[in-house]
């Protein structure tokens, strides 16, 4: 067992957990979608990146690619929050909720990915 | 290209040659009849007599004339312009008939043909990046090596004077494309069209059945493209002689391939088993050598063929028997038992069937070769039979003959020269395990056994370079050092090894062959692995991969990232500075 490897999967599969966690629910509605929840996304994200860095083979690099795919995302509908949100507590009304969690639905899929070809080169290394 | 014309010239200039009159005869009347049709009064409207503007005439001209005839378009016609119309048909259409028949005619031409033929060979060629081999000849011997190209995915070009074997070859099912040319392949034009200067060919091999053409072809190539490799197929001293003396020329014989591989059959049976396995023979099992009687041989049919093996048996002491009806009796030297007949009943009694260890019926000629198995069979069963098949068409009757060992030339030909081209450091193998004791083949035989078990061999070899081995390169260019056995791990069952053996390494123009897996590896080296087909990628990814690479070099699986490498290096550096502070207490 390797410890970058127990730590690194730790935070993908995390990343992938939460922006499920985060886009689970009605489009619109603003109260299934928690901020909290896509900012811990972002950061837990961001780890998951930092990790990658400096690694040279092949799979690391795909890795990177759809750990920053993701980060992108993310980060984009966290600024379309902030630009939307009135500043009453209320949240983003439902138009600008359609967004938020569309542009997160795409970071999902780059998750998925990432989760893919990790659990793929586990076992194709088989050790 | 060297060449003043090209081909696309040649072709563009017959065709213009050939089309000029017949477009003089479409111009003519085409301005005949859209002069005359503008001129002609049309329908009076309104008092005023009506014409056709020019556009309209050839509108209506290029209708008629291609008898497509839309009708009177675009107004309808007075009786004027009906009568010009009658005559515009009959000219317009015969001239397009004139044309397109000449065209036609064009078409057929064989000249005309050919000059296409060779125009798109060139262009094919041209345009083709992958590696490949020129190869002149394609009888027995050149179609079983373009099969044995095809089976190592390694394409080739192809000249050949015959055209039907040119059109034989258009219906084979190759891997990959193999254009082929009906031309004489000892014209420097052909051999430029086949690409000699391309840089992507390999090697160019004459296989024709004509030696001075063999050779011709021989010379041509090397005044034009001195760093080519070539190997010409030559079976006269004369023509050895000359071959030998250009270099960069390898000259195959069959005939003294067919004497090697027969003598190392009868004397050497552990290496014929083992290059039979290595080429892919059929029906060969690793380590189960035929099992061949000692003693004298009779030999039938004593032709250049016979010469070789006479001389190859010579020098290896191994006791021969001549029948030939042509054979002279200075010919053959003083201790060797001649007959001077055919191989039939009585040649073979006179020759002493009954105690001699077995028969190699080598006439050029198969069905001679087939009665001669049939006597032997009769009179002596426990004789070993080996026999020379000559055409591959024959192929049914030497199965069902059930001779011991059926050597045909063609294959044995094609083999060697497919081995010089696609893995020489098998060849030289072969050659070193030659030399050498028994012995020394039966212990890598016992090797491979182990490695491979009953699974059919797979060779391939690997260079290290930064493009086939990057991950090692690396590793070596900062000052590591890798052994054979290391780069052989398997990376799943760390330190175990992969089921391969490295035959042969190929390093600054030396060979080293059957390392020992201490061996320490340098950048440039070219190995030569044998092993089960999987093991290949498997060894890929070690090439590749720096971290797959150092895990089995030093069985640590090292920290990726930049940041886990951080806290390891500190890690490591505290440890150190622990143990110095251990055995050194501060002042």
């Amino acid at each position: 067992m390797n410890l970058e490897r127990v730590v690194f999967g730790f935070f993908v599969i995390l990343t992938l957990s939460l922006n499920v966690a985060f886009v689970a629910g009605s489009v619109e509605t603003v109260s299934h979608h928690n901020v909290w929840i896509l900012t811990f996304t972002i950061i837990v994200n961001l780890v998951a990146i930092g990790l990658k860095l400096g690694d040279r083979s092949q799979t690391g690099a795909l890795l990177l690619a759809s750990g920053l795919v993701a980060g992108l995302l993310l980060i984009t509908a966290r600024v379309v929050w902030i630009i939307a949100d009135p500043g009453s507590g209320e949240g983003p009304g439902p138009g600008e909720m359609a967004d938020i969690v569309s542009i997160a639905t795409g970071a999902l899929i780059a998750n998925i990915i990432a989760t893919l070809i990790l659990v793929g080169d586990t076992l194709l290394s088989r050790r | 290209m060297t060449t003043p014309t090209s081909d696309l010239d040649r072709v563009a200039m017959i065709v213009l040659r050939y089309m000029r009159r017949p477009l003089f005869a479409l111009l003519f009347v085409y301005s005949l009849g859209i002069v005359g049709m503008a001129l002609m009064p049309g329908q009076v409207v309104d008092g005023e007599t009506t014409r056709m503007n020019l556009f309209h005439a050839f509108y209506f001209f290029t209708y008629t004339a291609t008898t497509t005839g839309f009708g009177e378009l675009p107004n309808g016609f007075s009786e004027e312009q009906r009568l010009w119309t009658i005559f515009c048909l009959y000219t317009g259409v015969i001239a397009w008939f004139y044309a397109i028949g000449s065209l036609i005619n064009l078409v057929q031409n064989p000249y005309f043909i050919q000059a296409m033929d060779g125009f798109r060979f060139a262009r094919k060629v041209k345009r083709n990046a992958e590696p490949f081999v020129i190869i002149c000849g394609f009888g027995d011997a050149g179609s079983l090596l373009a099969r044995g190209l095809s089976d190592h995915r390694m394409r080739a070009v192809i000249l050949d004077s015959d055209p039907e074997r040119i059109k034989a070859l258009g219906v084979r099912d190759y891997t990959v494309p193999m254009p082929g040319l009906h031309a004489d392949a000892s014209a420097p034009k052909y051999l430029l069209a086949a690409g000699l200067e391309h840089p992507a060919c390999q090697a160019l091999v004459a296989l024709t059945n004509n030696n001075d053409v063999n050779l011709k072809i021989a010379v041509m190539a090397r005044h034009l493209n001195p760093r080519l490799q070539v190997i010409c197929r030559s079976t006269s001293a004369r023509h050895e002689a000359n071959l030998r003396a250009l270099d960069n020329v390898r000259v195959v014989d069959p005939f003294e391939i067919f004497a090697q591989l027969l003598y190392w059959a009868i004397s050497r049976s552990e290496l014929h088993n083992l290059n039979a396995w290595f080429v892919g023979a059929r029906g060969v099992k690793l380590g189960a050598p035929v099992k061949v009687p000692r003693g004298s041989w009779i030999l039938c049919g004593y032709g250049r063929m016979g010469h070789w093996i006479h001389r190859y048996f010579g020098t290896h002491g191994v006791g021969l028997r001549i029948i030939d009806p042509d054979v002279e009796a200075k010919e053959a030297g003083e201790d060797t038992r001649l007959v001077q007949a055919h191989a039939d009943h009585a040649a073979l009694v006179k020759a002493g069937i009954d105690d001699a260890a077995g028969v190699v019926a080598a006439t050029d000629c198969d069905a001679d070769n087939l009665s001669t198995l049939l006597s032997v069979t009769e009179l002596n069963p426990a004789a070993f039979r080996i026999v020379r098949q000559n055409s591959h068409e024959n192929q049914v009757a030497f199965d069902a003959a059930r001779a011991d060992l059926v050597l045909q030339h063609s294959l044995t030909t094609a083999r060697r020269i497919l081995k010089l081209l696609i893995s020489p450091l098998v060849q030289e193998l072969i050659d070193w395990l030659a030399e050498r004791e028994p012995s020394c083949t039966e212990a890598l035989v016992a090797r491979l056994q182990a490695v491979v078990g009953s699974e059919p061999p797979h060779l391939w070899s690997v260079r290290l370079n930064p493009g086939g081995a990057p991950a090692v390169t690396r590793y070596l260019d900062n000052g590591g050092e890798i052994t054979l056995g290391e780069l052989c791990r398997d990376a799943r069952a760390f330190p175990e090894a992969l089921p391969s053996e490295v035959l042969a390494v190929r390093r600054e123009g030396q060979s080293i062959m059957l390392p020992d897996r201490d061996f320490s590896l340098a950048v440039g080296d070219e190995l030569l692995f044998c092993g089960v087909y999987w093991v290949e990628p498997m060894l890929e990814a070690t090439l590749h991969n720096p971290y797959t690479l150092r895990y089995v070099v030093t069985g640590v699986d090292e920290p990726r990232g930049a940041v886990f490498a951080w806290l390891e290096e500190r890690r490591r550096r505290r440890r150190r500075d622990h143990e110095l502070n251990g055995r050194r207490p501060g002042p």
